[in-house]
């Protein structure tokens, strides 16, 4: 039975607003064009439901009741505590309401171009468009059709084949209302770097992000790539990364999501070319209402390629973690070697973790697995550290930092790992 | 002086009666064994004295330096003086041990009213202690307790003492698992602490422990009682004629 579904009250909200919006945004004719298409894709689709299988524990439908306004550009005051990454030297570029509004002074950095998105699109019109794989599911398309329709700006990096900057690449991402997001990032044959993106939006703002970031690894490249989003009561992050990745070359991603809002990180990665890895971590914090879903997609379509996921999910209060990972190991993608574990730390009782490890192995000659739990604090080591005079309140946070520690020790640049890791204990000492 | 007074314990969750009137005496300055069967409440006792949840304090009581302990915390016995060493050591994953230990030691310290260590100071600390233990600074640069060999997990519990200076050290089997050279190693570290001011109650099952560590008193527990208390030479008969004529069952 084919029904044609109403439009939620958010669905038409975001038509109408991407209707009047279209024409203010950079890019000429052909690209308002694209634009209205892909607003047309969107209006088709509507928002990811639960009947999208790959949307099942977050929809949006349901959990987006109302569309945030589009907030005027705020001006150039901006808190840099939200944002700070002291003792990295990160060349820090800030996006606020979705306008690159500050560049660092000393911006030049060998073999690194950052260029806003809203002037390169603006000369070169076929940068909106994305080219899909196949994994995307159907209502990522929709979010990211929305996403074509509205992207205001965003970054657009390119790392020159060979280079390696030590300074990392900061991209701060601060919004107080409905704002879309395009970055693009390219690095180069054989070079190695670091970019950081940070999604945050001042405390109480019903910011509705939706980010899309397009990242391509050249030949023998190494990309590290550290996410941190909070999204706090009130407030969602939608995150969409398109990752191809080519022979011999290493995607090294991070996220740390935290929050009592709603947030989804979908990485959606494809191994074109031999010999290449993916190891990627993350930490999903959440309390209150707050709800948090990491969704990955990887697609080994060629043989002797390496993944490596770690997922560190905590839950207070009512909280929701999702984790879903799905491993696609194509006919002649022999060799392949993917392990992937899911934990959740469970803090109340009243919190739900649902974690949905997908393995689909076409090929015969392979290494996959994975492994998925979901705990309380074991009173066992509770016990033990307080014996050692570790009052409770600290043995806790103790053992809850080392839990999420592991997936963020991962992070090779030693000073990015400690301020992640301190904005992480922050979150986790702050107050419920 | 620790003083257990006419103690009953239960299991919290089930009916269960493990210690059924347990009374001692432990001053300062000495060192007392418990040797009994399996099943005879010395683990309880252990964990009660540190006070672990699970259990029911139904009567008595126990006193530590004439303050009941029975409702405080872990963490605060801890800070009067109270140490057990786990029969088994916890492996805590994710924290390594060096942060442990500083944890530990500057939490003791801050409850006790003593200054927190500088890093410089604390290490120097730790390395001195360690030398004596064989403990490498290495090994504690790892999680706490994850891979280590039995021994080499009884070997941290003693340097965990060292550090935490208590002055009621409990250990609860403390030579199970350990080899030869090990239990010496041990025993020297739980010799070298042993002074006027401290306290031990040694739990242990076999008499060999206590050729190492020689008791001023030893203790008979089985069914959930002091049945026999004496010297150390209780050990020894108990060596040759088991527990039988306290349990009415061969051990």
């Amino acid at each position: 039975m084919n029904v044609a579904v109403m439009k939620t009250k958010s669905e038409q909200t975001l038509s109408l607003q991407a209707a009047e919006r279209i024409p203010t945004l950079p890019g000429d004719k052909d690209v308002r064009r694209a634009r209205e298409a892909a607003l047309a894709v969107f209006e088709a689709a509507g928002l990811p439901h639960r009947r999208i299988e790959e949307w099942k524990y977050t929809d949006l439908r349901a959990l987006l009741k109302d569309a945030a306004s589009v907030t005027p550009q705020r001006s150039s005051d901006v808190d840099s505590k939200l944002f700070d990454l002291t003792g990295t030297k990160a060349a820090t570029y800030v996006f606020v309401d979705g306008r690159l509004i500050t560049k660092p002074k000393d911006h030049t950095i060998a073999g690194v171009t950052v260029a806003s998105f809203s002037d390169e699109v603006s000369k070169n019109p076929a940068l909106l468009a994305i080219e899909l794989p196949e994994t995307v599911d159907a209502g990522a398309r929709s979010v990211i059709a929305l996403n074509s329709a509205l992207a205001s700006d965003g970054a657009v990096i390119t790392i020159a084949a060979g280079a390696a900057p030590e300074r990392p690449i900061h991209l701060v991402f601060i919004a107080s209302g409905a704002v879309a997001v395009r970055n693009v990032i390219v690095a180069g044959a054989d070079s190695e770097s670091t970019v950081v993106e940070t999604h945050v939006s001042p405390t109480g703002a019903a910011r509705q992000e939706n980010a899309v970031s397009d990242v391509t690894l050249a030949r023998g490249a190494t990309l590290h790539h550290v996410v941190r989003t909070e999204a706090h009561e009130g407030s969602a992050a939608l995150a969409q990364y398109l990752v191809r990745v080519c022979a011999g070359a290493h995607y090294k991603p991070f996220q740390l999501t935290s929050g009592g809002g709603l947030s989804r990180q979908q990485l959606t990665l494809t191994f074109a070319e031999q010999h290449a890895s993916l190891d990627f971590s993350a930490v999903a914090l959440a309390r209150g209402a707050g709800h948090v879903d990491t969704t990955l997609v990887v697609d080994h379509a060629v043989p002797h390629c390496t993944s490596r996921e770690l997922f560190k999910t905590v839950l207070d209060d009512r909280a929701r973690g999702i984790f879903q990972g799905k491993v696609i190991v194509a006919p002649n993608a022999q060799k392949t070697d993917g392990k992937q574990m899911a934990q959740a730390l469970m803090l109340s009782p009243d919190a739900e973790f649902d974690s949905k490890p997908e393995l689909e192995i076409y090929a015969d000659d392979v290494v996959c697995g994975h492994g998925t739990t979901s705990a309380e604090l074991d009173p066992d080591l509770l016990f033990y550290c307080e014996s050692r005079g570790i009052p409770e309140v600290e043995a806790r946070a103790l053992l809850i930092e080392s839990f999420v520690g592991e997936a963020v020790e991962k992070i090779e640049n030693e000073a990015l790992r400690d301020a992640l890791m301190s904005y992480a204990t922050a979150w986790l000492r702050s107050a419920a | 002086m620790l003083e257990i007074k006419n103690l009953h314990v239960k299991l919290a969750d089930e009916d269960r009666v493990i210690l059924k009137g347990l009374s001692l005496k432990v001053p300062k300055g000495e060192v007392h064994a418990i040797m009994g069967p399996n099943g005879s409440g010395k683990s309880t006792l252990a964990y009660v004295l540190a006070g672990r949840d699970g259990y029911e304090v139904t009567e008595g009581d126990i006193h530590w330096n004439g303050e009941s302990i029975l409702e405080m915390p872990p963490d605060e016995r801890a800070a009067k003086g109270v140490f057990l060493a786990f029969q088994y050591p916890m492996e805590i994953p994710g924290v390594a041990g060096l942060t442990f230990l500083r944890t530990a030691t500057n939490a003791l310290r801050k409850k006790r009213g003593e200054p927190e260590l500088t890093t410089p100071a604390f290490m120097k600390l730790v390395k001195e202690k360690g030398d004596k233990l064989n403990i490498d600074i290495e090994m504690l640069k790892r999680p706490v307790n994850v891979g280590f060999s039995g021994g080499e997990k009884k070997r941290s519990e003693i340097l965990q003492m060292a550090l935490l200076e208590p002055t009621l050290c409990v250990l609860d089997e403390t030579d199970s698992g350990l080899d030869i050279d090990a239990l010496r190693i041990v025993s020297d570290g739980v010799n070298a602490l042993r002074s006027k001011d401290r306290a031990f109650l040694v739990i242990t099952h076999y008499q060999r422990l206590l050729n190492h560590i020689v008791p001023d008193k030893v203790h008979v527990l089985a069914d959930g009682k002091i049945q026999k208390s004496g010297g150390k030479e209780l050990a020894l008969e108990l060596e040759k004629a088991g527990y039988a004529g306290f349990t009415g069952k061969a051990a």
